[in-house]
């Protein structure tokens, strides 16, 4: 109840923001929003089953490729749908396959997928368009972008929290403990595996739908940058993608980081993300919201204090 | 399709392969022996290029003189790395599937150190140091010096490794290790000692292929990466920890990339690589030598 009181005051806080007039808070807020959706919908899968998907860039690039070839024919609530269908039909077809290979085999194969992905789209539009980047013209407003944006995370910390109630979402942790023990219980693996691979790529389909008409010229090189897929999984990863909480407190950290090193400092920036994600695997494996601080807290009291707290 | 186009191809064929075989046995001890997915092992090869490159430049000498010292540097970085990072994650990693995927993440972070400080090292791309590259002649068949070079010291490294595991006992515990981890430890196999040598062994050889390459192509801070993937798809067609089926993968890539580069376009050549590896992992998951 609770919980829920600070998600709609938050909203509508975050809704009320084109108030301000601030084209640099707003454009900052949007890159934040961005990435907390992407961390959020990926969480939704890769958190619970422990299967490490490196597909995002793909759903990403998919849903603005989307948005590429219909904002001249669509109304735009319609685009992304498309956009995020286009992205939910990719993992359906791909999900069938690969989600039958675990481990290490599963990221590099998601990650190669999308890399064909990237590539095939660039060879069919030099072959046949001519060209490899598009130019949109008639672009929405930047607020009605920034609502969308805000709608689709909304949308993903409301399903996250909800599926993750729900059955399928006991169910895939089941099967991120012991596969074959869920499935001696009754489970699906394959079917609640498809269900959460395809709902996660609905949200980052739908965000790169949204987020396309920022850059107005894209390009495959943009929209499936390999970048878009490894700060998300880093920040779900340092946030903690077993709670909602997590991927959001990564998402602010990282974007106010990115904001102020990336473009000043692009490569320290790059080496430093490096460091943290290295750091952050060795030290932090469930994140900051899922660390046990508490027990850190309790043990460095007992050093200093010399007593049972 | 005229002869000697034909010999043209499949040298170039296995050269190519030859850098493969390299670089994949590398990818597969750390695989196979500790699961290790190093995605950052072609970044190591950049390095390796890179280091040479900058010998050359500096004194004026040939490269070879100085692939022997930088396979050195390589290895006892390997060692650093093992002892601060992977030793204890393989401590703390509650099941293999755990292990493969965070030293992937891990492999993703050291991708990016190396990348982005070799940019702001020696900046951007670069032209390599072109060595030796007149050509032979055989008959009617041209090929360039350093090519053959290359070739000769890529069949020789992966020549010798293999008689190292074949014949010494050394290569008999590695083998141990590679087949069943748990019986080598306990017919008193060191795997303490034997693991981070091996992780750097691995980085040595991906910085030898780095080093000959710097020879041939140029140089870029991203340079590393295809031969990740080409890696990877080695050691899935030739089979998990098996080395020489590693070497039959990679020569079998050499080809198929040369070849398939000629008759489609050389801008493919990523989605070759890329369809090859999607297809051996979805039709063949177990290597296409597996019984």
């Amino acid at each position: 109840m609770k919980q829920g009181a600070i998600f709609l005051v938050a909203a509508l806080l975050l809704a009320a923001l084109p108030v301000l007039d601030s084209p640099f808070v707003q454009s900052m807020a949007l890159t934040c929003l961005m990435y907390a959706g992407l961390a959020v919908s990926w969480s939704m899968f890769s958190g619970p089953t422990r299967y490490l998907s490196l597909a995002t860039s793909a759903f990403f690039g998919l849903g603005a490729y989307c948005t590429a070839w219909g904002l001249a024919k669509l109304p735009w609530p319609l685009v992304i749908m498309a956009g995020g269908l286009a992205a939910m039909l990719f993992a359906l077809l791909i999900g069938l396959v690969v989600l039958k290979l675990r481990g290490a085999y599963f990221a590099v194969i998601t990650y190669g997928l999308g890399e064909l992905v990237k590539h095939s789209i660039t060879h069919v539009e030099k072959t046949y368009a001519g060209t490899v980047g598009r130019v949109m013209t008639e672009t929405p407003s930047s607020n009605v972008v920034y609502w969308t944006v805000l709608i689709i995370a909304l949308l993903a910390v409301f399903t996250y929290v909800h599926f993750g109630r729900s059955r399928y979402g006991h169910a895939l942790r089941g099967i991120g403990m012991d596969e074959e023990r869920a499935a001696t219980l009754g489970v699906n693996p394959m079917r609640v595996k498809l269900l959460g691979f395809c709902l996660s790529a609905w949200f980052a389909g739908a965000l790169g739908a949204a987020m396309a008409v920022r850059w107005t010229y894209i390009e495959p090189n943009t929209v499936f940058n390999p970048f878009i897929v490894f700060q998300t999984v880093l920040i779900s990863m340092v946030g903690g993608p077993l709670t909602v909480g997590g991927p959001l407190i990564g998402a602010l950290v990282f974007s106010l980081l990115s904001e102020f090193l990336r473009l000043s400092l692009p490569y320290l920036y790059m080496i430093l993300l490096g460091l943290l994600l290295i750091v952050s695997v060795l030290y932090l494996p469930e994140g900051i919201a899922g660390h046990d601080w508490r027990a850190l807290w309790a043990r460095f009291g007992r050093k200093r204090f010399g007593r049972e707290p | 399709m005229n002869f000697y186009l034909f010999i043209d191809l499949v040298v170039a064929g296995l050269v190519t392969g030859g850098i493969y075989a390299v670089v994949a046995l590398g990818l597969n001890l750390q695989y196979g022996l500790m699961r290790i997915m190093n995605i950052a092992h072609g970044e190591f090869l950049m390095l390796g290029a890179y280091l040479t490159y900058t010998m050359v430049k500096l004194t004026g000498l040939s490269p070879l003189w100085f692939i022997p010292p930088m396979m050195v540097a390589l290895f006892l970085l390997g060692l650093l790395l093992h002892r601060l990072i992977f030793r204890r994650l393989a401590a703390t990693s509650p099941t293999i599937e755990a292990m493969e995927s965070r030293s992937l993440i891990v492999g993703f972070g050291l991708m990016f150190i190396a990348q982005n400080a070799a940019q702001l090292t020696w900046g951007g791309g670069m032209s390599g140091q072109p060595y030796l590259d007149e050509a032979v002649k055989f008959g009617e068949v041209t090929v360039a010096a350093n090519r053959l070079l290359v070739l000769v010291v890529v069949a020789a490294a992966s020549l010798a490794l293999v008689l190292v595991l074949k014949k010494t006992l050394l290569g008999k515990a590695v083998r141990g290790m590679l087949q069943a981890p748990l019986g080598a430890m306990l017919v008193g196999i060191d795997t303490r000692r034997l693991h981070p040598a091996c992780f750097g062994l691995g980085l040595a050889l991906a910085g030898l292929a780095g080093g000959l390459l710097s020879m041939v192509y140029e140089l870029t801070p991203a340079m590393g990466e295809p031969y990740t993937i080409s890696a990877l798809i080695v050691i899935t067609l030739g089979g998990l920890g098996n080395i020489p089926g590693a070497i039959a993968g990679a020569v079998l890539l050499g080809l198929v990339e040369t070849f398939g580069m000629y008759y489609t376009s050389p801008s493919l050549k990523i989605l070759i690589s890329y369809g090859v590896l999607v297809g051996v992992l979805l039709l063949r998951p177990k290597g296409l030598f597996a019984r």
